[in-house]
């Protein structure tokens, strides 16, 4: 029992036991709780911090669970997984942290917080997972972790939120699973492996493998809430703010983009896939949801409706990133899971700070709010100039990137589709930003409680995940940002 | 010299925007903000400058100013903003903190795309520039201001796109390509002429081409002095250097390019005279002035980009009617605000002695850094090509045009001598003299001079700048002898001319949507119904789901899903351990 094949367990298992210790503590212990939550959270990160380092200086890390007769439960820390386990890591205490001060004196805290780790766990083990198998286990473990936080209100229209997402989810899963089943029949037990683990030989099997492709991708296209399995995102809304961020920023979608990354480059791997001919309709299909989700997002009045149909339209900048061959775009699509992810968190934390402290939901109340929240509004609008890809705030790497790769790749189609979208993005963000700092107040806003605009759990966290939004672009030359992570991820898949 | 100069230049403008944000920073910020420009006029002056290179930021952030075209515009753009920013101090009455805040941020901006020396670092502060700009634009907050703003928005997210585009068709793989390398990549590109478009209108809407000048004329009436001044000397400038840097000038002759490029200069110039003459604000004038100055620009640009052997002269003259341009509008900006605070008496006298100053320069007259920029125009225009007579005639025209606009200006602007007397405050009119003695240095100072041998004295410079000025006074009087004969009025245009017919097209449109719209919701609605009264399935979907719900209720006592998920993990750790 070496570190080396021990740290993906215990980065798994730092969510995983105090999920478990938190449904045994009695409901009224928040201090206990508080404490268990931000240490576990911590402990993840330090945790993460060695294997980054690690992996950077060439080590690997393994854990191998015997599992069926010749299937094996397999963590693994290769880069892509270490972007997305600490991406999930920071995230997860940050959100914590966001929602053990939105969950202040409300019931059932026991129960989110157990669930909330779970949920976690969850990614990492998306994350780590070495094989499809592995990932198929975590992938349906989030499935039903998360469930009972999108209903966690417990309100009609929670539950019905909460049938919705099970709809399609489980759908999905059981689409996804029949995929594995046909790979796992055709070729046997496979790892995921850079460059793509399919043998040689796979390439006989054409249309097994087109079938196969198109049941793990639409499986997987459910939770990337692809054009047209969306519908359960904008529903899921409904779930407190720090679920909603963490649905949006890192578990359900990424799980699903992250998925289809994997089973494009890991398990296809890229040029197979490109062959096969699969990847052009997946980026039309990409493109067409970015368009989309941004149409729809510009007409939807409530705040958090507008910003799930935003998700919708930026994460299939992702999969359309994964979708056009070569080394730039597949660097914008892999970077924007990072990028899209602190951007959005940060939008869906100043959400949750507008309906907490203000009881604002509609976007048509955000008139001067910019005088009585200032510092909120000025992590949403890091976040909303982000999301259009105003340099420097994240959101331009990304686009810079996409839309090189597009043309590098002869797909100059791309980059109106980007351009659109920045458009629409503007045009739905931007007049928010406006009310919110130029326009007068339609009334006198209920003083702050305390000495800060909001209460500091809430407001620390916003306010660092805007911080990082903005440190991302800025010094995204930097080896250890995410651009720099994505090159390395990108150079190593594109190896000869 | 290190090149801490170039990194303080964009850095001090930010640190004291971020310190606006704490609210004890606030008011030693808003004290020291005039005075941020001090670093880029420092090292607008020093000769070699190493760069600044910073792999960690951006996409590698590079800052330099290696030639003299850089130091020139760098050095105009630290004066104007130093001098409006101090003129600022006495202007800016309501939401100080929130000038201050746009003003350092655009500034920034303003100053990093000239330093910028890579096309991704100019992408990075040009959008600074462009976004932090609208706060500029939007400042008052009444309904014209939002109008304003918003058409700045809409055209200015236009042509970033447009931008976007031509820089990644320019960078290709070299992530951090150089300036130095970004003309031969435009002129070895196979996509040159889309490349080389877009780069026209992205940069086109900024400096104002006819068309896309829709916002100049409504953004700088509502705008404060002080930004206005910045915005049409400054910031629309920083447009020609980029065309500087990204065209192929010098490196492939592009007669069609170049030759399309003069003519929309010339039509953009002449455009902006006669709708600009038509204008009843002194600051609208003054926009379409602009627009027109602008057009002048860009044909030096365009013969500069048909014929190589032109090039560097075009250059120099586009640096120099850039700076000499900055000057002269910066203080008929400056020189209107403090005109409107004048009452009458001497001060009034002085005062429209100033502005006369200002507006003499920009018509070209004799003795001005407007002759010298003219000349300048014109040597690039004459040199190599067969249209030489054709275009030096056009010049001159365009010349009776910005005679014609200043004439228009000063009747509208100049303070009523009759009035009671009243002088402006020092911290309006002390700023505006030293911007005015600066644009003047620009003439008088030898080594400011695009070309040291061009005469500013002698009977051909007199003959040259004189007569069109002459005949643009002529056309004046006589128009305004017309006018009053017939005892009319002269004919007005609104500001933004055709923008009046576009927002008109999407108002209709807007319209049309909202009405398809409902009537699509109300056939809808209506097809329901015709399905709920055929299907009795949508009954039994109802109770079933009904049902369901039920389920789902009981299932919503969550603790007991805990307690089988735990189970579950139970086994599965069970698993793991064995």
């Amino acid at each position: 029992m070496t570190l080396e094949t021990t740290l993906p367990l215990w980065v798994l298992l730092t969510s995983l036991i105090p999920g478990v210790l938190l449904f045994f503590l009695p409901e009224r212990r928040h201090g206990v709780r508080t404490t268990i939550n931000i240490s576990a959270a911590c402990a993840k990160l330090a945790l993460t911090a060695v294997m980054v380092r690690g992996v950077y200086a060439g080590r690997r890390y393994e854990t191998r669970i015997p599992f069926l007769a010749d299937v094996d439960i397999l963590l693994r820390a290769d880069p892509f997984a270490l972007l997305f386990v600490t991406l999930s890591a920071a995230l997860w205490l940050a959100t914590t942290a966001y929602a053990v001060g939105y969950l202040e004196g409300s019931p059932h805290r026991s129960r989110f917080f157990g669930f909330f780790s779970l949920c976690v766990a969850s990614t990492m083990g998306i994350a780590l997972a070495g094989n499809l198998l592995t990932f198929f286990v975590f992938y349906e473990m989030l499935t039903i972790t998360t469930y009972p936080l999108v209903v966690h209100r417990g309100t009609i229209e929670a539950l019905r939120a909460g049938d919705v997402y099970l709809r399609y989810t489980i759908g999905g899963g059981a689409v996804f699973l029949a995929g594995v089943v046909l790979i796992y029949s055709l070729l046997g037990p496979l790892d995921f492996v850079e460059r793509g683990a399919l043998p040689l030989a796979a390439r006989e099997h054409r249309v097994a493998l087109v079938v196969a492709f198109v049941l793990l991708v639409g499986g997987l296209a459910v939770k990337a809430a692809l054009f047209p399995l969306h519908r359960w995102l904008p529903e899921a809304m409904v779930a407190p703010a720090p679920v909603s961020a963490l649905l949006h920023a890192v578990a359900v979608v990424k799980a699903g983009a992250f998925g289809i990354t994997r089973v494009v480059y890991d398990v296809y791997g890229v040029r197979l896939a490109h062959e096969l001919g699969v990847m052009r309709p997946l980026a039309i299909l990409a493109a067409f949801t970015i368009v989309y989700g941004s149409v729809q997002a510009l007409t939807q009045r409530d705040l958090k409706r507008r910003l799930a149909y935003s998700t919708v339209s930026q994460i299939s900048y992702i999969v359309l990133g994964v979708a056009i061959f070569g080394t730039l775009s597949t660097i914008g699509g892999i970077v924007h899971l990072v990028h899209q992810g602190l951007m959005k968190v940060t939008l869906f934390f100043c959400a949750g700070n507008l309906a907490e402290e203000l009881g604002i939901h509609e976007v048509s109340a955000l008139r001067g709010v910019g005088r009585r929240m200032p510092l909120t509004m000025g992590a949403f609008t890091v976040g909303a100039l982000g999301m259009i890809g105003v340099p420097p705030v994240a959101g331009w790497i990304t686009k810079w990137y996409l839309g090189l790769g597009a043309f590098t790749a002869g797909e100059p189609w791309v980059v109106a589709v980007l351009g659109a979208s920045a458009l629409l993005n503007a045009a739905y963000f931007l007049p928010l930003v406006y009310d919110a700092w130029f326009a007068a107040p339609a009334s006198v806003w209920r003083a702050p409680s305390g000495r800060a605009e909001v209460n500091l759990w809430l407001l620390v966290p916003t306010l660092t995940t805007a911080a990082l939004s903005l440190a991302v672009g800025v010094f995204a030359g930097f080896d250890f940002s995410p651009l720099g992570w994505a090159k390395l991820i990108a150079r190593r898949e594109f190896a000869e | 010299m290190t090149s801490i100069g170039i990194v303080l230049a964009v850095i001090v403008p930010l640190t004291l925007a971020a310190a606006l944000g704490a609210v004890a920073l606030r008011p030693l910020a808003a004290r020291l903000a005039p005075w941020a420009p001090l670093p880029a006029l420092v090292s607008s002056l020093a000769d070699q400058t190493p760069a600044f290179e910073l792999d960690a930021a951006l996409l590698g952030l590079r800052l330099g100013a290696p030639d003299p075209a850089t130091r020139a515009f760098l050095a105009f753009t630290a004066v104007l903003w130093l001098l409006a920013g101090t003129f600022a101090r006495a202007y800016v009455g309501a939401h100080a903190c929130s000038f201050w805040f746009f003003f350092l941020v655009t500034m920034a901006g303003n100053v990093g795309a000239i330093l910028a020396g890579s096309v991704a670092t100019f992408y990075v502060f040009y959008a600074v520039m462009t976004f932090a700009a609208y706060g500029l634009v939007v400042h008052e907050r009444s309904d014209a201001a939002r109008r304003a703003a918003r058409t700045y928005l809409v055209m200015a997210l236009g042509g970033e796109i447009l931008l976007l585009a031509a820089f990644l068709l320019v960078v290709r793989e070299r992530i951090d390509l150089p300036f130095g390398d970004v003309p031969v990549s435009v002129a070895r590109s196979p996509h040159r002429g889309v490349i080389c478009a877009f780069l026209v209108v992205g940069f086109g809407v900024k400096a104002g081409l006819v068309l896309l000048h829709l916002w100049l004329p409504l953004a700088h009436p509502v705008a404060p002095s002080p930004a206005s001044a910045v915005l049409s000397g400054t910031i629309i400038e920083v447009a020609l250097l980029a065309w500087l840097r990204f065209l192929p000038l010098g490196v492939a002759p592009l007669p069609g390019l170049g030759l399309s490029l003069a003519a929309v200069g010339f039509v953009t110039a002449f455009y902006g005279a006669v709708v600009g003459v038509l204008q009843v604000d002194p600051k609208v004038v003054l926009a379409y002035s602009s627009v027109s100055q602008m057009g002048l620009a860009v044909v030096a640009a365009g013969a500069g980009l048909a014929a190589p052997a032109a090039a560097p002269a075009a250059t120099a003259a586009i640096v120099f009617f850039a700076s000499h341009h900055a000057m002269a509008k910066g203080s008929l900006f400056l020189g209107a605000a403090v005109a409107r605070e004048t009452g009458g008496g001497w001060p009034a006298r002085l005062v429209t002695l100033g502005l006369l100053v200002a507006a003499l320069a920009i018509a070209g007259a004799p003795f001005t850094s407007g002759a010298l920029a003219k000349a300048a125009l014109k040597d690039v225009l004459t040199a190599p090509s067969r249209g030489a007579g054709a275009s030096a005639a056009l010049l001159s025209v365009a010349a009776i045009g910005s005679t014609l606009l200043m004439v228009r200006f000063l009747s509208l602007a100049a303070p009523a001598a009759d009035a009671e007397e009243r002088g402006p405050r020092a911290g309006l009119w002390v700023p505006w003299l030293v911007l005015l003695a600066s644009g003047s240095a620009l003439a008088f100072h030898p080594g400011l001079r695009p070309d040291p041998r061009a005469a500013l004295v002698g009977w051909g410079a007199l003959w040259s700048g004189g007569w069109p000025l002459l005949a643009g006074v002529a056309l004046a009087v006589a128009a305004s002898a017309v006018l009053r004969r017939l005892g009319r009025a002269a004919p007005t245009v609104p500001p933004g001319d055709v923008l009046v017919f576009v927002e008109a097209a999407v108002f209709e449109s807007r319209r049309g949507i909202v009405d398809a719209r409902r009537r699509a919701r109300r056939a809808r609605r209506r097809l329901q119904a015709e399905a709920a009264r055929r299907l009795r399935l949508g009954r039994r979907v109802a109770r079933l789901s009904a049902r369901l719900q039920r389920v789902d209720g009981r299932l919503a006592d969550l603790e007991k899903v805990g307690v089988l998920l735990l189970g579950l993990f139970a086994a599965l750790l069970f698993l793991l351990v064995d």
